[in-house]
């Protein structure tokens, strides 16, 4: 499924993605970004790029037209040798925790889902939280208070809480979605948090 | 409780016992099991069946079950793969109560025809089978016994009230002879093997409503079916602790997983996160199995609150940290308490907690500082550190313990740490049905463990 596919699938499910416009040019690219008013941030779509940000894939925080020509001509150029099919643009996300709310369907217990801290920490730190589905609102609760991250999502060093009460539904919400669509695999990542909700920024699934 | 799965009881609480393929030769499977049944004196008829013999010693052989007269409740099996079909067919007509397979040769060498013909004939017939390539059971009440290890090598566990369900047989023998080694007591134990007919959840679900059985010890490799074992757990553990060891938890993830999700996410994490939402206390190894089942023979914790009595102020220190890192708290003793525990006390001391007896404490002291706490509102859960090389302290201490632990008041669990003696000390206490502990950490890990299952269970029975 291209990401674009994947990004309607879960509009039609209720999710709220972080507004975004999909380019395919410069010019289109502008546009974009001045509809979605800056700053924005801008990704590529290619079926050949497995981790955008490794690849100079994702440019964030762009401020003006030409910060955001600059980020665009050199993402491409670095990107030249692969299949592009354009270039996602999204209006900056709020800042916060980046978290990730994966999903898979195991052999022997059927769906289940992930939650923990996201961005590009998930394999390095593997600070996650499984839960077999259905997941409802009090196992979400267990599964943030598992995470060695907790204290950071309770608003460590002066920092704001999250609003808990909108992950514990956007984490339902993601396994009422595992198992009505059959998703074999899935990651909402990064979903970025803080005191007034999540965005969720990127989304990637197999059926 | 599905009907087969109620049958299960004529397995464990039969009158009548046919042995398939029993053996007058030492140290064949067949004559174990024989051996096991005459020599621990087992109450019932016992069958021994194979066509080479009229009798085997003493008693009167049969070729097949068909010839055998009367009822048989439970039938166990030694023989070939390739023969236990027919054997099962003939069970069926003779309405035999249930059936044991010990035999290997099924689905782990690929023969899956031979165990599919077994499930066939034992569902159609609502009887009960436990295996094949397994050990089968062990009721430690009724003197069944299809464990083909010689007693003499492997210990049997007396009668108690922890239920071991083990897919492997050899971590199943191991536990077993280590229960029997510290003398802790065994309900049911159930090596089940391949799993062909009765599954995992079968057994706890059996064992829910068996009234010998207070904790289940459940041993892993792979679920039957995960679902249904995540639904009957949840369910079980509700009125019976699981404690489960999960082996094979290398990532299992697929390599190729085109996800973060895929690539975290293996087959284990989904069995931690099944444990995790039944709620089932998971051991990270044998020993542990251990430190964490024997506990559960102590009253429900009403709070975290613990209360540390020691003669060694170092141990009292780490035992202090284990409960401050496991999220215990150090109870705060009430005004009573601290004035009974100053009288206790030798002059320099410290009303503290922990309540550093010092060296020179007596057993006099221990008793007299654990009626204090066991009657201090303040303290839900007492731990005593007996160092046992120190000269006051004798064996008089094991009595004083198990008099605090048989009046059942509050939990209490024993750390002591040391070479032979107190090891000797400590096999006794734990015969005693004090917990017992050699180190600090696994002491306090085991308490936690046991106060939030309580907490579970208070939960549960507020919500209901």
């Amino acid at each position: 499924m291209t990401l674009v596919e994947d990004f309607r699938l879960l509009e039609k499910h209720g999710f709220k993605l972080i507004p975004y416009e999909i380019a395919q040019s410069e010019e289109e690219t502008i546009k974009a970004a001045e509809k979605l008013k800056y700053p924005v941030a801008i990704k590529i779509i290619s079926p050949e790029i497995e981790h955008k940000s490794d690849s100079g894939g994702v440019k964030v925080d762009l401020r003006s037209e030409e910060a955001l020509k600059v980020a665009y001509r050199e993402m491409i150029q670095r990107n030249a040798s692969k299949k592009i099919d354009g270039v996602l643009v999204q209006k900056m996300a709020r800042k916060g925790m980046e978290l990730i709310i994966g999903g898979k369907k195991d052999a022997q217990f059927g769906h289940m889902l992930v939650l923990g801290l996201g961005g590009i920490y998930v394999e390095i730190f593997k600070d996650v939280s499984a839960r077999i589905c259905p997941v409802e609102t009090k196992d979400v609760e267990e599964m943030i208070a598992e995470l060695k991250s907790h204290p950071l999502l309770e608003g460590a060093r002066g920092k704001k809480p999250i609003n808990k009460k909108e992950l514990e539904k956007l984490v339902v919400r993601a396994s009422q979605f595992m198992q009505r669509e059959d998703i074999k695999e899935m990651d909402l990542n990064p979903v970025i948090c803080d005191e007034r909700g999540c965005d969720i920024i990127d989304a990637r699934f197999r059926k | 409780m599905k009907k087969i799965v109620k049958n299960l009881t004529n397995i464990f609480k039969p009158k009548s016992v046919a042995i398939i393929g029993a053996s007058p030769t030492p140290n064949k499977i067949g004559n174990v099991i024989l051996r096991n049944f005459i020599d621990n004196k087992f109450e019932g008829k016992i069958i021994p069946v194979n066509p080479k013999h009229d009798n085997i010693s003493d008693l009167r052989c049969y070729s097949s079950v068909t010839e055998v007269p009367g009822k048989i409740d439970c039938v166990i099996i030694a023989t070939p793969a390739e023969t236990v079909p027919q054997i099962i067919e003939e069970c069926c007509r003779r309405k035999v109560g249930g059936i044991v397979i010990l035999s290997g040769g099924f689905e782990e060498v690929g023969r899956m025809e031979l165990a599919q013909k077994i499930k066939e004939l034992a569902t159609a017939s609502e009887i009960p089978v436990i295996g094949p390539n397994c050990l089968g059971v062990y009721n430690p009440y009724t003197k069944v016994d299809s464990i083909f290890l010689p007693g003499y090598k492997l210990q049997r566990p007396k009668p108690g009230s922890i239920a071991f369900i083990s897919q492997s047989g050899a971590v199943g023998s191991t536990v077993m002879d280590l229960s029997a080694h510290y003398g802790l007591g065994i309900s049911k134990f159930i090596s089940y093997g391949n799993a062909t007919v009765l599954d995992e959840s079968d057994y706890l679900e059996f064992l829910l409503n068996d009234k010998e059985t207070e904790a289940i010890i459940l041993y892993l490799e792979g679920a039957k079916e995960g679902r249904k074992l995540l639904e009957t757990m949840k369910k079980v553990n509700k009125t019976k602790p699981i404690i489960a060891l999960k082996a094979g938890k290398g990532a299992g993830a697929q390599a190729a997983a085109k996800s973060h999700t895929g690539n975290i996410a293996g087959a284990y994490m989904a069995y931690q996160a099944a444990f995790k939402q039944a709620k089932v206390i998971e051991a990270g190894g044998i020993n542990e199995l251990f430190n964490f089942v024997k506990i559960f023979n102590q009253p429900k914790a009403k709070g975290r609150r613990v209360g540390v009595i020691t003669n060694g102020g170092g141990i009292g220190v780490l035992t202090a940290d284990a409960i401050e890192a496991e999220g215990l708290e150090l109870a705060q003793f009430s005004d009573a308490t601290k004035a009974e525990l100053k009288k206790i006390l030798p002059a320099y001391g410290n009303v503290g907690n922990p309540l550093d007896l010092v060296a020179d404490a007596d057993v006099n002291g221990y008793d007299k500082s654990i009626a204090a706490m066991m009657n201090d509102p303040n303290i839900d859960v007492l731990v005593v550190i007996v160092l046992l090389q120190t000269p006051p302290v004798d064996e008089r201490v094991i009595h004083v313990l198990s008099k605090y632990v048989d009046e059942r008041k509050k939990p209490i669990i024993t750390i002591s740490i040391g070479g032979a003696y107190t090891e000797a000390y400590r096999k006794i206490l734990e015969s005693k049905g004090v917990p017992s502990y050699n180190s600090e950490k696994a002491a306090i890990k085991a308490l936690e463990r046991f106060v939030t299952y309580g907490k579970y269970q208070e939960s549960i029975r507020k919500s209901e």
